[in-house]
């Protein structure tokens, strides 16, 4: 078939190239290993926070609704009841929720008066972003001191979800830098095309019976193994370097898949619109790099303004960040990722539709 | 020499022609690149297309194997209209582009299959095809190697290979052996001699050498035009209505030289040499002349017309390579 001898003709072309390949596979698993030795994050712009009172005394109340509201980085929002709070948390509505334990009401109120107290709040918090997390235990312990008056630091007993996982900022950087490796693959798949345009070998394959649908078939295929193949050897090397796996591999590896087939479909489209490697490049890598910041490749999406964060979600890969740290590390399945996974489809069926248009299109020119 | 217009293809039906072209025009913006050509190409005929870069060879190329769409007219190849009949055209033909266009990453033998396998050849077929290729090309021992790591003319020869592998019946070559040293010129030109008769070839060059040592017949090509078609003795033979003599003296005097411009219409006088040209030369008259005038006389001879000359009589340039 036209197509097969196509595809396996670019595969060669790419795992031949020792420099090419380096790129492809060993570029992320550099970042990986650069961001988690030297990263540490140290702002906290905005968590949501959710509160269960199960004291229901005015202290607690006052506490809920006036005290940790008024801490400008928290964003609260209170529960009736605990299962509620841990399913908004497992589909990633919440970094955390505290629960306010009967008697706290009247063991702020003894320290108030002068006595001993035992201020204690149970914390339940998303282990997976672990610098969020790190932080948030601070902050409440902070204000609980402030509200209660006391010098000395106030328990506050933290609940991860996984606390039979020792969470590294592995387990966080993980799936950020597999998407970083997908979204590396806009300017692999443009430079393929475009390669092949600038250097007249698309023209020479155009002298052949080959019809445009072979082309097409022929670079996407050679791009979606390239792709899987990516994926494999990235989650291994997560996982290799100490990234729990919790959830479905199968359901993460489909997310980072229809991942991969935007981003060769982006490529195909920055491939179309140049009519060089020298015009497709650095139109690739504008594109790629500023993508891979807002989308929480290296950076937790929550310490973003709003504005930035709303022109992340409309891009695949901060969908596919979020969706897989759900999956891979709090184990969450469809049901919690479903409107992302959706996205991931539309984007991948819209971006292919629009790039095989405008292949076709630079072709006939 | 036979005028372009006489040479107009015939119709579709017309089994002698390979390629026939029928006011066959490009345009780029305001540019005519290919301007109207009326060309015939016999079955099994090398026919080279001469003219300098962009007079309109590539472009006329491009138009017959389907990459490129005329602004007007059409061709035919094997009696398949490009217009109408891309695919049918694409099967048939075999096209040796200008630029050496080859993957680097395969190895010769892959470079050969893909082609193969694009125009659907079963894998024994070509695995055998190949081998002969390789074998006829000088290249079997390194079928292995990735092509990068091959010279100038190794390349060129697998770039040509490539046109053939599928067994075309017309063939485009073009300029094969563009930027090659003598040795690697003369390997392809060989090749090419040995293809004669098996296939039809339209061959494009800017080699004066080359068209003449090939082709069964040359058509000249300027500013998109075809200015003048015929065999290489044709085209030469048609200055031959005015002859040159060359004379060598060290001792040329200007009375000498006053009393041979006073005979014949053309003298021009270069250092030692005098290069002596109109309809009709007495070798007698001329060699009596500068000896009465003191001059002695090294060598004399009668100069053959070149297909340079004729190139320059036509289109007032000159080819360089």
């Amino acid at each position: 078939m036209r197509l097969l001898a196509l595809a396996v003709r670019a595969l060669k072309e790419t795992y031949r190239d020792p420099l090419a390949l380096g790129f492809l596979l060993g570029f992320p698993l550099i970042f990986m290993l650069i961001f988690g030795a030297i990263f540490s994050g140290d702002e906290l712009p905005s968590f949501a926070v959710g509160v269960v009172d199960q004291d229901n005394t005015m202290m607690s109340q006052a506490f809920a609704s006036q005290a940790l509201p008024a801490v400008p980085v928290l964003e609260i929002t209170t529960y009736d009841d605990t299962d509620t709070a841990l399913k908004d948390l497992k589909f990633g509505e919440l970094n955390a929720f505290i629960v306010i334990p009967p008697g706290f009401g009247q063991q702020v109120s003894s320290n108030w008066q002068g006595a001993k107290a035992d201020i204690l709040l149970n914390m339940t918090y998303d282990e997976s972003d672990v610098m969020v997390s790190e932080q948030l235990i601070a902050i409440i312990n902070e204000v609980t001191r402030a509200f209660a008056r006391v010098e000395v630091p106030v328990t506050v007993n933290a609940l991860p979800i996984h606390v039979e996982n020792q969470i590294g900022y592995i387990d966080f950087i993980g799936p950020g830098i597999i998407t970083f490796g997908l979204l590396i693959l806009i300017p692999t798949a443009a430079r393929t095309i475009v390669r092949d345009k600038e250097k007249g070998f698309l023209s020479r394959l155009l002298t052949t019976p080959t019809r445009p649908v072979d082309f097409i078939l022929g670079y996407s295929l050679s791009n979606v193994a390239i792709t899987i193949a990516q994926i494999i050897i990235f989650i291994f090397g997560a996982w290799a370097m100490g990234m729990d796996i919790i959830g479905n591999l199968g359901l993460a590896f489909l997310i980072f898949f229809l991942t991969g087939l935007c981003s060769v479909g982006i490529g195909m489209v920055i491939a179309s619109l140049s009519r060089s490697e020298n015009q497709a490049e650095p139109l690739a890598w504008l594109f790629s790099m500023p993508l891979a910041m807002l989308s929480g490749c290296w950076f937790s999406i929550e310490m973003m303004p709003s504005y930035i964060r709303t022109i992340a979600f409309a891009f695949p890969y901060a969908h596919t960040i979020e969706a897989a740290r759900g999956v891979l590390i709090r184990g969450v399945g469809l049901e919690a990722v479903g409107a992302d996974f959706l996205f991931l489809v539309g984007w991948a069926v819209a971006i292919f539709a629009i790039g095989i248009i405008l292949f076709r299109r630079s072709m006939r020119s | 020499m036979t005028s372009p217009k006489a040479e107009r293809a015939g119709t579709d039906t017309d089994n002698d022609f390979a390629v026939q072209t029928l006011n066959l025009s490009r345009k780029f913006g305001d540019l005519t690149a290919v301007d109207g050509i009326d060309l015939g190409i016999k079955k099994g005929e090398l026919f080279a297309l001469l003219g300098t870069n962009g007079a309109g060879k590539t472009t006329t190329i491009n138009m017959l194997c389907c990459l490129l769409k005329p602004t007007s007219g059409t061709a035919c190849i094997m009696g398949y209209d490009v217009l109408k009949q891309p695919y049918r055209v694409k099967e048939i033909i075999g096209v040796s582009p200008q630029e050496t266009v080859i993957s680097e990453r395969l190895n010769s033998r892959e470079n050969l299959e893909l082609i193969g396998r694009t125009h659907g050849i079963e894998a024994a077929e070509l695995k055998t095809r190949s081998q002969e290729l390789l074998k006829t090309m000088g290249l079997e021992a390194r079928a292995k190697d990735q092509v990068h790591k091959f010279s100038g003319g190794m390349k060129r020869r697998l770039n040509i290979m490539m046109a053939l592998v599928h067994n075309p019946r017309v063939v485009f070559l073009d300029e094969p052996t563009l930027g090659l040293d003598p040795q690697a010129r003369r390997a392809i030109w060989e090749y090419i001699i040995r293809l004669k008769k098996e296939k039809t070839i339209l061959l494009t060059t800017h080699y004066m050498d080359e068209a003449d040592f090939l082709a069964d017949r040359i058509g000249i090509m300027d500013e998109g035009k075809i200015v003048a078609l015929g065999t290489g003795r044709e085209l030469k033979n048609s200055l031959l209505e005015k002859q040159t003599m060359v004379i060598q003296a060290p001792d040329l005097n200007p009375q000498a030289v006053e009393k041979i411009r006073t005979k014949y219409a053309e003298v021009e006088v270069t250092g030692d040499n005098m290069v002596i040209s109109d309809e009709q030369l007495s070798f007698q008259e001329i060699v009596d002349l500068l000896h009465d005038a003191g001059v002695v006389i090294r060598s004399a001879y009668f100069k053959e017309p070149t297909l340079e000359d004729v190139f320059l009589q036509i289109t007032g340039k000159e080819l360089r390579e």
